[in-house]
């Protein structure tokens, strides 16, 4: 570590050698277009619950990223550093204190992005940025352990293969008590599928809930699918520290394995940045074009109803709704009226919260915020704007599509007292589900092949 | 008409002019040497969109104040930035009306719509000065640069609007010092934030590029769910 001002550190040099080979013309204009004119400064969540501190600010936090740019890869900075506003770094106390702001001011949520005049996408370079801290070794200590998981274990909640596959055959039996069917399966590394379901490990870890729920929908509209014994995790830390190989590497084991089971079509399970990842940013990380379709599991539950291969009752969901959108869904992918004419059809009230789809707040758990225990005050801080959002509604229950933002909301409703609850919209289908006549078939059907097996 | 005022309508303009093409010419040369990221993710979204789709919409911001939160919320501000950039085109215009069509100018209805967009983008230019000084915001991201070419477009739109009648009877100081101020802003832009507008067409079409392959580009709002029983 060097404390000498203008005697470079090894990671400060590395990191600045690092920014030239990431820079893309998009990000360059990015960090060239910005004419400090604030208009981005009120779309962000930090900005508005920290009244008075300019630091917050997206143009503030973007120019400290950009001031590297300037001076030591844009000729004007080069010439005229002061007049500019360019800038180096030297110690590794001066990345720390970038780490803060990239990680610790930012959940990437893009709203200042499509706020810009200029089109200036400063989550893109924030990424970089991040990426760069992550190559010398600069990160919040739960980003490198989440990301070391998903390096070596291969999914980032570092569950193991059989307790991935125990988890799957728990759901199972409890599928077929559910459904009163002992045949019922959730297939593992079935070949030929029509569908290939990956998730997220939340589900397996935490939310077991989750994958009965796709399985019971699955199982009543007849889906000839499978889920995948590896390559099952379809969340990325990848994006959120910032890091393309790894970023590549969780995407292509995705890939490598409905391509293995020649899966017709990878569905995606709700999960904002998971969705992002393997539908959107994957095959770029990877540098491999897909030949299979995908799609989030909101457009599958959908197109079951839609095509009457399920049946649901909105009865079955009682009281009132609102939905969240996930800023990766809404702002990065355009998923954003699925899943209202999904919700729209399994509960009765559904009130819409404002701002929403891509104007949408944060959860403030984005960007893998919830994996950063040293930013948590701040950023429960900055949540009183998602809690004034939520209340606004008068709802009891906030649904979403992102795991993530199913643990961002849980902790501010909690912090902000607010006694929502947070659901998402596969366990609103699957309550909704019109089973009863299945159910009784299956119940008289293996009642008979019981009595004909006993004569 | 003196030959120094002769000489800064005339040879220091296109001087002035070549060097900031030759400016330009070399910064966009810098530019298109950086690696162009590839999209390789197929195209998301309802399908009512596409990257063409979504590159036009994002080039159409500008004109499209309900598009953004930022200019919805804040009409003001918009209306700021049409004065300001309007005061622009006006002074623009009028360095070379001067020189090269004088006649214009001979209409006093001209020459008062020359005056009320370049006075209009004068008083926004005073405005924007104060707020980029008083407002803690603004204060904190801005550089030198922002602070100079603010002052230096404001001095410039107040000759523009005292050169506009084209009258010389008083004196050449006004005409003078806007054709020095126009030189010097010619050579300075290509330096400064104000060449802004080169990067404007690439920044947006990019993003737009990638917001309609991914089906985010046109924003959506409606409709509105409210749903209760």
């Amino acid at each position: 570590m060097s404390s000498i001002k203008n005697e470079r550190s090894y990671k400060a040099q590395k990191l600045l050698d690092r920014m030239g080979q990431k820079l893309t013309r998009q990000m360059v204009g990015s960090l060239t277009a910005c004419v400090h004119c604030g208009m981005c400064t009120d779309s962000c969540h930090y900005v508005l619950a920290n009244p008075g501190d300019p630091t917050f600010a997206p143009a503030y936090k973007a120019d400290r990223i950009r001031k590297l740019f300037k001076n030591h890869y844009d000729w004007t900075g080069k010439v005229f550093p002061k007049w500019v506003k360019a800038g180096s770094i030297f110690t590794d106390e001066e990345l720390h204190e970038l780490k803060d702001i990239v990680f610790g001011k930012c959940t990437n949520c893009r709203r200042c992005t499509i706020n810009c005049p200029m089109g200036v996408d400063l989550a893109t370079f924030n990424r970089m940025a991040r990426g760069l801290l992550c190559y010398v070794g600069i990160m919040p200590e739960g980003v490198e352990y989440v990301a070391k998981e998903q390096w070596e274990i291969g999914n980032q909640m570092g569950v193991l293969k059989e307790d991935y596959i125990e988890t799957i055959e728990w759901q199972e039996e409890e599928l077929q008590s559910e459904m009163e069917d002992p045949t019922a399966k959730i297939p593992i590394d079935k070949p030929d599928s029509n569908i290939v379901y990956v998730i997220n490990p939340r589900e397996i870890k935490h939310d077991p809930r989750s994958v009965l729920d796709a399985a019971k929908i699955f199982y009543v509209a007849g889906e000839d699918y499978t889920m995948p014994s590896e390559g099952w995790d379809m969340t990325n830390f990848g994006l959120f520290n910032g890091d393309d190989e790894l970023g590549g590497a969780v995407a292509g084991r995705v890939y490598d394995k409905v391509e293995e089971l020649r899966g017709k079509k990878l569905v995606i399970s709700e999960c904002g940045h998971g969705y992002r990842s393997t539908r959107c940013e994957g095959p770029n990380w990877a540098k491999k074009d897909i030949a299979f379709e995908a799609e989030s599991s909101v457009i599958t539950m959908l197109r079951y109803i839609k095509q009457g291969k399920i049946k649901v009752d909105k009865t079955k969901n009682p009281g009132s709704y609102t939905f969240h959108d996930s800023c990766n869904n809404a702002r990065s992918c355009g998923l954003t009226e699925e899943p209202r004419e999904l919700l729209s059809l399994v509960v009765e009230d559904f009130r819409e919260m404002y701002p929403n789809r891509a104007e949408n707040y944060c959860c403030t758990g984005g960007g893998g915020a919830m994996s950063m225990a040293e930013y948590r005050p701040s950023r429960l801080k900055s949540a009183k704007i998602k809690a004034d959002q939520l209340a606004a509604t008068g709802t009891k229950t906030v649904v979403t599509s992102c795991h993530n933002c199913v643990d961002g909301l849980t902790d501010l409703i909690g912090h902000y007292k607010l006694g929502m609850d947070v659901t998402q919209l596969v366990n609103l289908v699957a309550n909704a589900l019109v089973v009863d006549d299945i159910v009784e078939e299956n119940k008289k059907k293996y009642a008979e092949k019981e009595e004909v097996g006993a004569q | 008409m003196s030959n120094l005022l002769h000489f800064s309508e005339h040879t220091l303009q296109e001087v002035a002019l070549v060097l900031m093409a030759t400016v330009y010419f070399l910064r966009i040369r810098w530019f298109m040497k950086w690696p162009l990221g590839k999209e390789r993710q197929p195209a998301t979204g309802l399908g009512d969109t596409n990257p063409k789709k979504g590159e036009r919409y994002s080039l159409a911001n500008v004109a499209m104040p309900w598009a953004m939160e930022s200019t919805r919320l804040k009409p003001l501000m918009y209306i700021q930035f049409v004065v300001f950039h309007l005061g622009v085109v006006a002074a623009i215009a009028l360095s070379f009306i001067i020189p090269y069509g004088p006649g214009l100018l001979e209409s006093s209805a001209f020459v008062s719509v020359i005056q009320v967009l370049t006075g209009a983008a004068f008083i926004v230019g005073v405005m924007r000065i104060i707020r980029r000084i008083s407002n803690p915001y603004i204060r904190a991201i801005s550089s030198p640069d922002d602070h100079f070419s603010l002052i230096l477009l404001t001095s410039w739109f107040a000759f523009a609007f005292l050169a506009a009648p084209n009258d010389i009877s008083g004196g050449e100081g006004i005409m003078l010092t806007y054709f020095f101020l126009t030189a010097f802003f010619l050579i300075y832009v290509p330096f400064s934030k104000i060449s802004h507008y080169l990067y404007y067409p690439f920044t947006r079409t990019y993003l737009g590029r990638t917001f309609g392959r991914r089906g985010v580009f046109p924003i959506r709002r409606k409709p509105a769910y409210q749903m209760s029983k």
